[in-house]
């Protein structure tokens, strides 16, 4: 098994051969026939991996697929399994615990080639007086290429040392050797060269609202800044989404677009609301032709959930449901296509991105264009989470059900204004905020779904009716409804207790800190 | 991972050799392998050109102060490693009677390896002991080199009786003949009349060949000095075998 391999750039003033000429001089070594491999950097758009603390690489070498986690940080070595070909999820490798890590990382998230490494080479082995190999030394020279192929170049020349178990004074001997040329060892995995050269860099996308916002700055400057960033995120998603690599492109394409409106009416008095007119209807309409496939996307992510609440001997029964949504997706999928390649689409994205990228006037004759964003932040936060406070304390146990929909709705602006203005205010504040608040709204989101789905499974049931399903399918798509109504009984009982946690003396006093100096 | 034990009551029957070729080609498909020369005779250390030493030897180990992992040596081939033989392991039987759960040591040693092996293969010393036992126990399969006698065959019997004996179950049993000499009327003649009694006998047989001597002159395993020969192709088969009955 390899130990950590040192890694080494060489010097402006050495090259491979230049290198190997001076080792040769010194040691004897035996040279191994030359080897070429591809190596294919994974992961999902997000990087997931990455995050998780590590790379994924696919190589191919000899006859033999396999797949590898590189630790990004510590000693801890690589762990690879053998694979085919390179996997776009957890599913193809054996189970264990690097499937289980991978699984966990990426969830619903598919992995997608980043950067293609072709590398030629060489291996000496250093030998000790019985000829045993106790050293290996990788002459590496490396070409990286964008998976389209489009980009591609050269890499600098590597050296890599391979420690051998058991054999570490040679190793130290050697390393001495090489710090007295000169050569350094290089902490930038040959994925981060390999990346640099097509032009990216770890974690250049994220969903994550990523800005620092200038307290002082023009309230309407900021307002473009947020927006901008926000149809940033939106069009890099497009293609994802279109081509359905996996659910979370749409998802984070909508949710761009739903910040999007709600930043253009909760960013109050900055814009005319004239020219912002027809954007906003721009937008309500992104949300209505992405809704439809959303909502497949949904379902079919709960059906596994779906099917496990379900007593054992009605499961089976289930699959021509899963089946329903499958054809409804694919469906919806391709509706959804033609409207996102319709020229509307395109035109609206554009024009869109023109105004955003328009100076602002100098001189802004709408209230709060010309105030510092500060201000307007902690008065708009100030004022939303009033109301929330109102509509809360209205919600009893015998109020309709509308009430708590309006309740969440408000909950939404105040969570997306504070995303927004996140980086005006001291970060691990802020953060337990949201946190706080993510709580009592994820008890109205589940109170709300299970409504949305329970009826939704009842007209999915009428139609699958008329198309022939069996009773017995039926039957169990009957039960899932009961289960679900029931889990909305029990978020139902559960909101008293959330809210009250939220409009607790210290939550209070805590928001008022934060938010109300204005 | 796998744990295989490559065993005879009797020595000299091939028995090193076939732990090293066949771990050579275990690492070569990409398996992480390691070897553990616990025959004190320290062939298999000798044949991968790796110094036979363990610091504190095999009491140590046994007595939990020494883990394995701090004396692992890497070989010559990508993915092979071994545990060196050491001169100390000539008294592991002695060792292992004074710890507790004596006839389950080894498989606590090997334990923590599971994680970095897939193919852990035991070059056994020829006796039957506590040593012995802790193999049978820890060993998912136990390949038996035969030579086609009728001794052979005796002591392949007494293997039998010790482990329904020591009830000893789970183990894989594997037997095949090795140094098979096909110009010897007895080797033939057993090897006719064994296949249809003993189920469990491998196919695939190796041939009594110069090529496996000269594993002691090169130091490697056969496939790098003379992969186009009989007996290479003949473990190539048999690691093949060896595979299908571990699946």
């Amino acid at each position: 098994m390899q130990a950590q391999v040192i890694q080494y750039l060489l010097p402006d003033d050495l090259d491979l051969p230049g290198l190997e000429a001076h080792l040769r001089e010194r040691h004897r070594f035996l040279e191994d026939p030359p080897s070429r491999q591809e190596q294919r950097f994974l992961d999902s758009f997000d990087w997931r991996i990455w995050q998780a603390g590590g790379e994924l690489m696919y190589e191919q070498r000899a006859q033999l697929g396999r797949l590898c986690w590189l630790p990004r940080k510590g000693d801890r070595l690589a762990e690879c399994v053998e694979l085919p070909e390179p996997p776009r999820n957890a599913e193809p490798l054996p189970a264990g615990e690097l499937r289980e890590r991978i699984a966990g990382a990426l969830q619903m998230r598919v992995l997608l080639p980043l950067v293609v490494v072709r590398q030629q080479c060489r291996t000496l082995r250093l030998l000790n007086e019985d000829d045993k190999t106790v050293l290996r030394l990788l002459l590496q020279d490396n070409q990286f290429a964008s998976p389209d192929g489009r980009r591609k170049g050269e890499l600098e020349g590597r050296l890599e040392l391979i420690p051998l178990k058991g054999y570490h004074k040679p190793l130290q001997q050697l390393r001495t050797e090489l710090d007295r040329l000169g050569l350094k060892s290089v902490r930038e995995s040959l994925f981060e060269s390999a990346l640099i050269g097509i032009g990216r860099h770890p974690m250049d996308y994220s969903s994550k609202l990523n800005y620092r916002l200038d307290p002082e700055a023009r309230s309407d400057v900021t307002a473009k800044h947020i927006l901008l960033s926000l149809l940033d995120t939106l069009e890099a998603n497009v293609e994802g989404a279109k081509a359905d690599l996996d659910s979370e492109f749409l998802h984070d394409l909508r949710v761009a677009s739903r910040r999007s409106r709600s930043a253009m009416s909760q960013i109050k008095g900055v814009f005319d609301p004239r020219e912002l007119e027809p954007f906003r209807k721009g937008f309500a309409w992104i949300g209505q032709i992405t809704g439809p496939t959303r909502d497949m996307d949904v379902y079919l992510l709960k059906y596994p959930a779906y099917r496990d609440s379900l007593p054992q001997r009605l499961r089976s029964d289930l699959t021509p449901f899963h089946e329903f949504l499958h054809r409804q997706h694919q469906q919806a999928q391709q509706a959804m296509v033609r409207k996102l390649n319709s020229p509307h689409f395109r035109k609206l994205i554009k024009s869109w991105r023109q105004w955003l990228e328009e100076p602002v006037p100098k001189i802004s004759f709408q209230p709060n264009a010309l105030q510092p964003i500060s201000r307007l932040a902690d008065r708009r936060i100030h004022k939303i989470y009033k109301r929330v406070l109102k509509d809360g304390r209205l919600v009893k146990p015998d109020s309709p059900p509308e009430r708590l929909h309006e309740l969440r709705k408000d909950c939404k602006k105040l969570r997306y204004l504070m995303e927004f203005f996140q980086s005006l205010y001291p970060k691990p504040q802020i953060r337990e905020l949201i946190k706080r608040l993510k709580a009592l709204l994820d008890n109205l989101g589940d109170f709300q779904d299970f409504q949305v789905q329970a009826t939704a499974i009842g007209h999915f049931g009428e139609q699958m009716l008329q198309e022939g399903a069996s009773v017995a399918t039926l039957i169990a798509m009957g039960a899932l409804v009961g289960d679900l109504l029931k889990q909305q009984d029990k978020a139902r009982q559960e909101f008293a207790e959330l809210f009250a946690q939220f409009d607790s003396k210290q939550n209070r006093q805590a928001f008022e800190g934060l938010f109300g100096g204005s | 991972m796998h744990i295989l034990g490559v065993y005879n009551i009797k020595g000299g029957v091939g028995k090193t050799a076939t732990a090293v070729n066949l771990a050579y080609l275990a690492a070569r498909q990409g398996y992480r392998t390691i070897v553990w020369d616990l025959d004190p005779q320290g062939a298999a250390t000798y044949y991968f050109r790796i110094k036979a030493k363990v610091k504190g030897g095999g009491k140590a180990l046994v007595k939990g102060k020494l883990d394995l992992d701090s004396l692992v040596k890497a070989t010559d081939f990508e993915n092979l490693d071994m545990l060196p033989a050491d001169f100390s392991y000539r008294n592991m039987d002695l060792k292992l009677e004074d710890a507790k759960k004596p006839t389950k040591q080894l498989l606590r040693l090997l334990r923590p390896l599971s994680q970095a092996y897939d193919y852990v293969i035991l070059d056994c010393p020829p006796s039957i002991s506590l040593v012995s036992e802790n193999i049978f126990r820890a060993a998912d399969g136990l390949l038996l080199p035969l030579i086609p006698t009728t001794l052979s065959l005796r002591t392949y019997q007494q293997l039998l009786d010790f482990l329904e004996g020591h009830r000893i179950s789970g183990l894989q049993l594997m037997p095949f003949f090795s140094m098979v000499d096909r110009r010897k009327r007895m080797h033939l003649d057993v090897m006719q009349s064994l296949p249809d009694t003993r189920k469990e006998l491998l196919n695939v047989a190796i041939p009594y060949a110069s090529d496996v001597e000269k594993m002691g002159i090169h130091r490697m395993p056969v496939g790098e000095f003379a992969p186009k020969g009989p007996a290479w192709q003949a473990y190539e088969a048999l690691w093949r075998e060896v595979q299908e009955r571990l699946a």
